[in-house]
C-alpha cells in the first residue's frame, strides 16, 4: 500500500537525516511542502552529530541541530523514519514511489531511555559512533542528545530471544525482539538525496600506515577524542597508552587531491585541522602542533580563522605533504616525514600523535540509492524531480550544506508543485 | 639568511624546453602541483635539497640550466616510487628520465646525431650507416655475392668474414674512439657546468670520490633501495655484469688474436669462450628481466619512452644475434650464420658508435654525476 | 477561551518512587485549584494518553500540565491539538539532577507549582494577521539576482527586479569566457558565458518586472507589507513587497590601492576584470594596453589585495579558478606562456579537477611565491619580483603583461542598498563582523540576517564563484517565499517558525523610554512622530527581548509574559534554614536547557538549592523578576545563556548579550532592596557543555553562601 500525499504543496521525500537532509526537510516543510525524511541510522543528525565543534565559530553542532529538531517536532508536515533505508525509487518527476525498508531497532516508541536494558545486557559492541574507540552494550542510546531520544539494539551482536534479559528488565514493555523489517512505499512528487559522506578509509594509504603504526588517528576520530561525549570525555589522550598529547602532527590531504584515492579536494579538512589545532592548544597550553600541507585552503572568511591559528607560536605550518609515517624506535611516538619546501629539506618529525586529515568519500561510493544516477566518484547527479544536496553532491562544509540544502528544497518544491 | 644575502635571481621560463621535456617522455609533467610526495617516498635522494620535487618545478618552468647540469637528475635511478605515489599522475620518474635524455643530448657532440638517435624517423638511417660500411667491406672482399668463407678446417669462421681482422678493427676502433672523444668532450662540459652551479668544497678529491662511486656501482646499493620496482636493481646488475663479462671476453679475444695469433673460432671449453657465453646468456636473461619489469610496472611507473625502448631493443638484438650466430655457426648453417653475425656487428656498432647519444651514455654521465655528487658532499 | 486545567503526574521513570505524588496532587488541587489532577505510571504509554484524551473529550479539559519528562522528548505523544500543553520536566530537573529523595520532593513540588502557574497564566496563541502581499523584490540583476528572480517566478510569485546598471547580467557581462558549468572539466576549458539567454529568460518572464538603471531609495514597512520606493533615472515608484532578496553583488577591490604591484604605474598592469575586457575586445587575442602588441609572457599575481591584512582580510574565493581560466585565454596563442604566482591554489572540492586540467599545459606555469612588487624591466616589459618562492628565495620574472587577480568587495561595504527606514538604521546590522558582507552569523542557518524578510544571495553574502552564486540564489529565493507565506499566516519565521504568538504591548502605559526600540535585535519596533514605539509584528522573531527590556512590563505574548514568569518565581519555596539557600537559574530554552537534559541523562548531580526556569531567550529577562524573586527571599539568581561576543551563539543574535547588559543595571534594583549585586550573575553555557553545569552551579552556590542568606528570607 503506497502512502498517499495528504496535504501541502507537494510531497518531498528527503533521503538522509544529516545536516543537509534536516535543513532541506525543515525548509521544504516550512514553505508548505509535506516531507518524509528517511534516515538509515537510529538517530537524526548524521555526521555532524559526531563533531565536537564547528569551525570557525568553535560552536557546538548540537546548537543548530536542536533548533532543527525543534522545528521538526513542531511541524506536522514532517514525518521521519530512522533505521530506514531507501531500496528503490521508481516513477518520474512529479510521481515517484520511494520504497523504503525500515529495519527493526527492536525498541518501541514508548521507550523512556531509562537505561535499565543496557544495565542487564551481557553483550558489548564496538561503539561506531566513537569509531570503535570505546564500547557500548548491544542495546544502547546512540548518544546522550540523540533524536529520537530512544534506545536501539544492534542486531548484529544481540543474542536475541535466547537472551532477552533486556525484555525482562524493561518496565515499560518497550522491547520487542521479534520486530521484523518492514517495507513501505511512499508516494512523492520529488526526492532530495542527502546521504552525506563517509571518512575515506585511511588504511588504503599504505605509506601512511594507519592501523599499523600506533597513535595515528583520523580527523573524525579526533573529533570524538575531543568531545565530552567521546571515549575520553574530551581529554585528548593518545590511544595506545593514554598519554596526554603534547606534540601532534596534522597530515593534510590524507587521501584527498590524490588520483590514487580521492581525486577531489575534500573542502573541509584544512578548516577541520585548524579547528582541531585549537582543541589541543586550548586544552594543553604547552602543546606543539605541526601542520603539513600542500595548499592551505581557507576560502572566504575562513582566512581569518587561519590567521588566528597562524599567530600562535606553538603552531608550525610546513608546506610539504607527509608521505611516510613510521613508529618511532622503542616508543609509541610517531615519526612523520615530509619535505619542508621553503627550506628544501626532507625532515622527520617525532610526535606523540598524528591526525590524518582524511577526506570525505561521498556515500554513493559505497551505497547507492537505486533510482539516482551517480558520478564515478559516487556523487549523486541531479535529474528531473531528483535533487541532490550537501556532501552527497559535492564536498562541502556545514554552512555550505545548509545553503545547498535550502536551495535543493526550493528546486524540489518547484519540481513537485508543477503537477 | 638575512635580507642582504638574498641575491635576486632572474627566472627565465623557456616554453620550448618545456615542450621538449613533454615530447621526450615527460608528458604528464605539467600535472605536478608541488606536494613533494615524490621527494618523501624517494629512497635514494639526499635529505638536503632533495629531489625530484624541485626538478619537477624547474622542468615545469623550463629552467634548463637548473636541470641539465644538475647532478641530482643522475642520482635518480628511476625506481618510480615517486611515480607510483604521485597524487597527480605527473610521473616524476619519467620526467627525470626525459631530462636525463635531454642532458645527454645537450652534452654529446655532434648534436645532430643526438637528435637522430632520439627520433624514430632516423632509426633506419642510423642502422644503415654501419650496415653500408660492412656491406662495402664484404663487397670489397668479394664475399657479398661470392663464396661463403670458411677456415682451413672447413669450419664457419667469423674471423674469415673480414679477414684479416684489420678489415673490421679499422671500423670499430675509430668508432670507439669517436665515442670516447665525444664522451670526453661531453663530460668536460658537464663537469664544468656542475662545478659552476654547485662549487665543490675546497680540497675535495676526485680520485677517492671515483673509487667510492665505483664501489657503489658494483654493489648497486642505492639502486636496491627502490620499493615499487624492487626487482629492477637485480636485472640491471645482471646486465651490467654481463657487459663487464663481455668486455673481458673481447679483451681476451684481442689477446688471443694479436698476441698469441690465434684466430677464432675457439673451442667451447676455452675459458674465454666460457666467460663469453656465460656473459651472453646473462645479458639475455638480464635484458629480458628489464623488459618484464618495465611491462609489469608500466601502470605504476610509466611506460617509458622510445629512447628507453631503443636502448633495450639494441641490447636485446645484440644478445640474441650473438648467441644465435654462435649456434648457427656450430650447426654449420653457413649463410644464416654469417647473416646473423652481420646483424650482430651492425648492432654492436650501433651501440658503441651512438653510445654518447643513446641511453648507453647514462653509464658515463651517471658515473660522472655520482662522482661529482660525492665530491660535493651531496 | 474558557480554560479547564488538568494536571497529570507521571509516576514512571523513577518519579513515583522518588516523590510523594499524593502530596503534590493535593497542593495542586487545594492550593492551586486545579480541577483535574491525575497520575499514571506511564503517561506516554497508550493507556496514559487515553486517559488524557478522555478527559479532553469528556471533561472539557483544554489546558494540560504534564509533570513528567522533558518537553524535548515524547513531543508527538503529548501534543493535543486545540489544547494548551505545559510540560514540567520533573524527571530531569527534580529527580535525575538532584541526589536526595527529600530534596527531590521539594524540587518536584516547586516545578509542578510553576508549571501549573504557567498554564494558568498562559493563553492560546492567536496569530497576528494583516493584509500582505507575496511579491518578491530582488535587488541586483547579476547571475545570483536573475537566478533568484527566475526561481521565484517559476514558483508562481510576482517578482520585482531592480538593477542599478542599464543592462542585466552584472559582472558576467564583462567576461570573455567562463569556466564550464558542468563536470568533467575537459577541453575546452573556457566556454561562452551564455548570459544573454538568462537575461532573455528574465526579461521575457511575465511574472518578473525589471527595473534597470534603478535603485532602492527606501524600504518601509515590514515583511508582507514592505513599501519599497524604486527610483529610475529620477522617477520614483512605490511597490508593495512581501520579502526581499539582496543580490547586489560585488565590485573589484580598488586596484589603485595596490601601488606596489605597479597598478597605475604601468599601463600593462591590469586587473582581472580588465583582462577579461582585453580578451573580449581582442576576441581572444591578448593585446597589451600600452602598445597593442600581442602578450607572450603574461604574469598572474594572485591574492592581489586578498588575504592581506593591509587590504582585504579574507580570501576572495573566486580568483584562483578565474586566473586558471584566464591562463587559457593566453594559451590560445601557443607561443605565449601564462605564469601564475600564488600563495595557495584554492580550488576546493571538484574545482580541483579544473586546476589539474588547466595546469596540464606546457605554457601554464605556476609557482608559490609572495609577490612583493612589479618593477620596470627597461625594455617595455616588467619584472614581477617575489620572495619565498619555490623558484628561489628572491626571484624576478619578466612579463609583458601583468594581471592582478584583485579581490572582491561586497556592494554592501559602503552602501546599505536596501535603505530600510528602520529606527535602527538603513542597512543590515553586524556587517562589520563580516567585512561588509551581508553574511549570516549562523553556520547552520545561512540566510538568516537580523532583518526579517531580507535574504542575501551571491557575492554580497560571501565571496563565491558563478556556479555557487546560482545555487545560493535558490536558497535565498526559498527563504524569501517562506517568509512571505509565514507572515501571511501570522506565523513567525526562523528560529521560532511554529510560533503564532506576537508581542502585544499595552500602549496606554508606555512611557516612550525606547528601550525596546533600541534593543530589539531585529529592529522590529519603530517610533512614531511622537517617539512612541510602534510594533511591526512581521519583523519580529518572538524572542521577547522587548518584553525583557520594558521597565513598565507592558509587552506580553499570549503564552509568555512578565507576570507569568514573575509569579512562577515567587511561588518557589524558600527554605527556612539560613544555611539552606534557594537559588533560581533562568535558562535559555534553546541551548542551556537542552544541556541540563543532557546533564540529567549523564547522571550528573547538582546542588539541591537551585530551581531552573526556562525562558524563550535570555534576552527576555525582565529585571523585575530579580526584584520579585529576591524580595521573596530567594538568595540568588543566575542567568544561564548562550555565548555572546563576535562569535555569538544566541539564536536571536543579541539576547544573551542584552541580558548581560541589563545585569549591569541590576545594581540599582538591588541597592534599592539593600542587597549585594553579586547575588545575581550571568554565565555563558553552550549546549554541549553539560558537564560544566555542576561546577557553575556550585561556584555560584558557594558565592551566595559566602554572602550569607537573603535578609528577606522568611518575610
Amino acid at each position: 500500500m503506497a502512502e498517499q500525499a495528504e496535504g501541502g504543496l507537494c510531497r518531498v521525500v528527503v533521503v538522509g537525516g544529516g545536516f543537509s537532509g534536516l535543513t532541506a526537510a525543515v525548509d521544504a516543510a516550512e514553505t508548505g511542502a509535506e516531507v518524509v525524511l528517511i534516515e538509515k541510522n537510529p538517530y537524526l543528525g548524521g555526521r555532524v552529530a559526531q563533531l565536537n565543534k564547528y569551525f570557525p565559530k568553535m560552536c557546538p553542532p548540537m546548537c543548530g541541530l536542536e533548533i532543527n529538531f525543534r522545528r521538526i517536532k513542531t511541524n506536522p508536515l514532517i514525518k521521519f523514519y530512522t533505521t530506514a533505508e531507501v531500496e528503490s525509487i521508481t516513477g518520474s518527476e512529479g510521481d515517484f514511489t520511494v520504497n523504503v525498508m525500515i529495519n527493526p531497532g527492536f525498541i518501541k516508541d514508548n521507550c523512556v531511555s531509562c537505561n535499565a536494558c543496557a544495565e542487564v545486557c551481557p553483550v558489548e559492541r564496538a561503539n561506531d559512533f566513537n569509531f570503535g574507540m570505546d564500547k557500548t552494550k548491544a542495546v544502547y542510546l546512540p548518544y546522550n542528545q540523540a533524536m529520537p531520544f530512544k534506545y536501539t539494539i544492534d542486531s548484529r551482536v544481540c543474542k536475541g530471544a535466547s537472551c532477552a534479559k533486556c525484555v525482562e528488565a524493561c518496565k515499560y514493555n518497550a522491547i520487542d525482539l521479534s520486530m521484523k523489517p518492514e517495507k513501505i512505499a511512499i508516494k512523492a512528487n520529488s526526492v532530495i538525496l542527502a546521504t552525506g559522506w563517509n571518512p575515506y578509509d585511511a588504511t588504503r594509504m599504505d605509506n601512511l600506515n594507519f592501523g599499523k603504526v600506533k597513535n595515528v588517528i583520523t580527523n573524525m576520530m579526533m573529533e570524538r577524542l575531543s568531545s565530552v561525549t567521546g571515549p575520553t570525555c574530551g581529554q585528548i589522550k593518545r590511544p595506545s597508552d593514554g598519554k596526554v598529547v603534547n606534540k601532534i602532527a596534522f597530515v593534510q590531504c590524507a587521501g584527498s587531491r590524490d588520483e590514487n584515492h580521492l581525486e577531489f579536494c575534500s573542502y573541509i579538512c584544512c578548516m577541520a585541522s585548524l579547528k582541531q589545532t585549537q582543541y589541543i592548544r586550548e586544552q594543553n597550553p604547552d602543546s606543539e602542533v605541526c601542520i603539513f600541507y600542500i595548499d592551505i585552503r581557507t576560502p572566504g572568511k575562513y582566512e581569518q580563522f587561519y590567521w588566528k591559528v597562524k599567530e600562535d607560536p606553538n603552531v608550525t605550518f610546513t608546506k610539504g605533504k607527509v608521505a611516510k609515517i613510521e613508529q618511532a624506535q622503542g616508543s609509541d611516538d610517531v615519526v612523520v616525514e615530509a619535505e619542508d619546501m621553503t627550506t628544501g629539506e626532507k625532515k622527520r618529525t617525532t610526535v606523540d600523535m598524528v591526525v590524518l586529515a582524511t577526506g570525505m568519500e561521498p556515500s554513493g561510493a559505497s551505497t547507492k540509492v537505486n533510482g539516482f544516477n551517480y558520478t564515478p566518484e559516487g556523487f549523486g547527479s541531479p535529474d528531473k524531480g531528483l535533487f541532490v544536496a550537501g556532501c552527497s553532491k559535492n564536498p562541502m562544509d556545514v554552512s555550505k550544506s545548509a545553503q545547498d540544502a535550502t536551495g535543493a528544497a526550493m528546486k524540489a518544491i518547484k519540481s513537485g508543485q508543477r503537477r | 639568511m638575512s635580507e642582504q644575502q638574498k641575491t635576486e635571481v632572474t627566472v627565465k621560463p623557456d616554453l620550448e624546453f618545456v615542450k621538449d621535456v613533454i615530447a621526450s617522455g615527460g608528458g604528464d609533467l605539467k600535472k605536478c602541483y608541488q606536494c613533494s610526495t615524490c621527494t618523501v617516498v624517494c629512497s635514494v635522494t639526499p635529505d638536503d635539497k632533495p629531489f625530484p620535487r624541485k626538478e619537477m618545478l624547474y622542468a615545469q618552468w623550463g629552467m634548463k640550466d637548473k636541470l641539465i647540469s644538475n647532478p641530482d637528475i643522475w642520482l635518480c635511478h628511476q625506481c618510480s616510487d615517486c611515480t607510483a605515489y604521485c597524487p597527480r599522475g605527473a610521473k616524476p620518474g619519467e620526467v627525470l628520465g626525459a631530462v636525463r635524455k635531454m642532458a645527454i643530448q645537450h652534452y654529446s657532440a655532434p648534436s645532430f646525431l643526438a637528435k637522430m638517435v632520439n627520433d624514430p624517423k632516423y632509426l633506419i638511417v642510423l642502422l644503415a650507416f654501419p650496415a653500408i660500411i660492412f656491406l662495402a667491406l664484404l663487397h670489397y672482399q668479394g664475399f657479398l655475392f661470392g663464396e661463403i668463407p670458411r677456415n682451413e678446417m672447413g669450419q664457419i669462421a667469423f674471423s674469415k668474414m673480414f679477414y684479416p681482422t684489420y678489415y673490421i678493427d679499422p671500423v670499430f676502433v675509430p668508432a670507439a674512439l669517436f665515442a670516447v672523444i665525444s664522451f670526453i668532450m661531453g663530460i668536460k662540459r658537464y663537469w664544468a657546468d656542475m662545478a659552476r652551479n654547485h662549487p665543490l668544497p675546497a680540497g675535495s678529491d676526485t680520485t677517492s670520490s671515483l673509487i667510492e662511486t665505483l664501489k657503489e656501482i658494483i654493489s648497486h646499493n642505492n639502486f636496491k633501495k627502490c620499493n615499487v620496482t624492487k626487482d629492477r636493481s637485480t636485472a640491471h646488475l645482471l646486465v651490467f655484469f654481463s657487459f663487464i663479462g663481455l668486455a673481458i671476453t673481447t679483451s681476451w679475444a684481442v689477446f688471443y688474436l694479436y698476441i698469441l695469433g690465434r684466430p677464432s673460432p675457439y673451442p667451447l671449453y676455452d675459458p674465454m669462450k666460457i666467460v663469453g657465453n656465460v656473459s651472453a646468456i646473462g645479458l639475455l636473461i638480464g635484458i629480458t628481466l628489464v623488459t618484464n619489469n618495465r611491462m609489469k610496472n608500466a601502470i605504476k611507473a610509466g611506460k617509458g619512452s622510445y629512447y628507453d625502448w631503443l636502448f633495450i631493443s639494441v641490447i636485446y638484438v645484440i644478445a640474441v644475434t650473438g648467441i644465435l650466430a654462435q649456434l648457427t655457426r656450430l650447426a654449420d648453417i653457413a649463410p644464416v650464420a654469417y647473416f646473423i653475425y652481420f646483424l650482430h656487428l651492425v648492432f654492436v656498432f650501433f651501440l658503441f658508435f651512438y653510445a654518447p647519444f643513446s641511453k648507453m651514455a647514462h653509464m658515463v654521465y651517471r658515473t660522472t654525476a655520482m662522482v661529482f655528487a660525492r665530491q660535493a658532499k651531496r | 477561551m474558557e480554560k479547564k486545567l488538568a494536571l497529570y503526574i507521571c509516576t514512571g521513570c523513577g518519579i513515583g518512587d522518588a516523590i510523594n505524588v499524593e502530596k503534590i496532587s493535593n497542593i495542586a488541587k487545594n492550593a492551586q485549584k486545579v480541577p483535574v489532577v491525575k497520575n499514571h505510571f506511564a503517561l506516554c504509554g497508550s493507556e496514559g494518553l487515553e486517559t488524557i484524551k478522555a478527559d479532553i473529550a469528556n471533561e472539557g479539559v483544554n489546558t494540560i500540565v504534564i509533570a513528567g519528562c522533558s518537553p524535548r522528548v515524547k513531543f508527538e505523544e503529548f501534543s493535543f491539538p486545540g489544547c494548551i500543553v505545559e510540560r514540567v520536566p520533573v524527571r530531569e530537573l527534580a529527580i535525575q539532577l538532584i541526589e536526595k529523595q527529600e530534596d527531590q520532593q521539594i524540587a518536584a513540588e516547586d516545578y509542578i507549582k510553576m508549571g501549573v502557574i504557567k498554564a494558568q497564566k498562559g493563553d492560546m496563541p492567536e496569530p497576528f494577521i494583516m493584509e500582505t502581499v507575496k511579491t518578491i523584490l530582488v535587488i541586483g540583476g547579476g547571475i545570483a539576482g536573475m537566478t533568484s528572480a527566475l526561481q521565484c517566478a517559476d514558483m508562481g510569485y510576482e517578482v520585482v527586479l531592480v538593477e542599478k546598471e542599464a543592462e542585466l547580467g552584472g559582472f558576467v557581462n564583462k567576461l570573455y569566457k567562463k569556466i564550464p558549468t558542468s563536470l568533467p572539466y575537459k577541453e575546452p576549458l573556457i566556454v561562452d558565458t551564455d548570459i544573454q539567454a538568462t537575461i532573455k529568460a528574465v526579461e521575457s518572464n511575465p511574472k518578473i518586472k525589471v527595473y534597470k538603471s534603478s535603485k532602492v531609495e527606501k524600504t518601509e514597512g515590514q515583511p508582507g507589507a514592505f513599501d519599497v520606493t524604486i527610483s529610475t533615472e529620477g522617477k520614483e515608484e512605490v511597490v508593495k513587497i512581501g520579502a526581499i532578496i539582496l543580490a547586489a553583488g560585488w565590485k573589484p577591490y580598488d586596484a589603485t590601492k595596490l601601488e606596489h604591484l605597479g597598478y597605475g604605474k604601468f599601463k600593462d598592469v591590469v586587473t582581472g576584470i580588465e583582462f577579461e575586457e582585453i580578451a573580449k575586445k581582442g576576441k581572444g587575442k591578448i593585446l597589451r594596453p600600452s602598445d597593442g602588441k600581442a602578450a607572450k609572457k603574461v604574469a598572474f599575481v594572485l591574492c592581489a589585495g586578498s588575504r592581506d591584512p593591509n587590504h582585504l582580510p579574507y580570501c576572495s574565493a573566486m580568483c584562483c579558478a578565474s586566473a586558471l581560466k584566464q591562463t587559457k585565454y593566453v594559451r590560445q596563442d601557443d607561443d605565449a606562456c601564462a605564469m601564475v604566482f600564488y600563495k595557495d591554489i584554492r580550488t576546493p572540492a571538484r574545482t580541483e579537477y579544473y586546476y589539474k586540467e588547466a595546469q596540464n599545459d606546457a605554457g601554464v606555469m605556476l609557482a608559490k611565491a609572495d609577490v612583493i612588487g612589479v618593477s620596470d624591466a627597461g625594455n617595455g616589459n616588467m619584472f614581477v619580483e617575489m620572495e619565498n618562492s619555490l623558484l628561489g628565495e628572491r626571484v624576478k620574472v619578466e612579463a609583458d603583461l601583468v594581471v592582478l587577480a584583485t579581490g572582491i568587495v561586497p556592494a554592501t561595504l559602503d552602501d546599505p542598498i536596501i535603505n530600510l527606514q528602520y529606527r535602527q538604521g538603513p542597512g543590515l546590522p553586524d556587517l562589520e563582523l563580516y567585512n561588509g558582507f551581508a553574511d549570516s552569523n549562523f553556520i547552520c542557518f545561512q540566510y538568516e540576517t537580523r532583518r526579517t524578510g531580507v535574504y542575501a544571495a551571491g557575492c554580497v553574502r560571501q565571496p563565491m564563484n558563478m556556479a555557487e552564486a546560482q545555487e545560493d540564489a535558490s536558497g535565498a529565493a526559498l527563504k524569501a517565499i517562506q517568509c512571505a507565506e509565514h507572515v501571511a499566516q501570522g506565523i513567525a519565521v526562523h528560529p521560532r517558525a511554529w510560533d503564532k504568538t506576537y508581542p502585544d504591548p499595552f500602549m496606554q502605559k508606555c512611557t516612550s523610554c525606547k528601550r525596546c526600540t533600541e534593543e530589539c535585535p531585529f529592529g522590529a519596533i519603530d517610533e512614531d512622530e511622537k517617539g512612541t514605539p510602534y510594533f511591526k509584528p512581521n519583523r519580529c522573531r518572538r524572542c521577547a527581548t522587548c518584553m525583557g527590556a520594558c521597565p513598565e512590563r507592558i509587552i506580553s505574548f499570549k503564552d509568555y509574559h512578565v507576570d507569568m514568569i514573575g509569579t512562577m518565581l515567587k511561588s518557589v519555596s524558600v527554605p527556612s534554614e539560613d544555611d539552606d539557600p534557594r537559588l533560581i537559574v533562568l535558562v535559555c530554552e534553546n541551548d542551556a536547557y537542552p544541556a541540563l537534559d543532557a546533564a540529567a541523562k549523564s547522571g550528573i548531580k547538582i546542588d539541591k538549592a537551585v530551581r531552573f526556569v526556562q525562558l524563550r531567550c535570555l534576552g527576555s529577562t525582565n529585571l523585575v523578576w530579580i526584584a520579585d524573586a529576591l524580595s521573596k527571599g530567594i538568595d540568588g539568581m543566575l542567568l544561564m545563556g548562550c555565548k555572546y561576543g563576535e562569535n555569538y551563539q544566541c539564536h536571536f543574535a543579541k539576547g544573551s548579550e542584552l541580558a548581560n547588559y541589563r545585569l549591569g543595571k541590576v545594581q540599582e534594583t538591588l541597592s534599592r532592596l539593600q542587597l549585594e549585586s553579586e547575588r545575581v550573575q550571568m554565565v555563558q553555557l553552550a549546549i554541549d557543555e553539560f558537564e560544566k553545569v555542576p561546577q557553575m552551579i556550585n561556584d555560584f552556590v558557594e558565592r551566595v553562601k559566602e554572602i550569607g542568606p537573603n535578609p528577606f528570607k522568611g518575610f
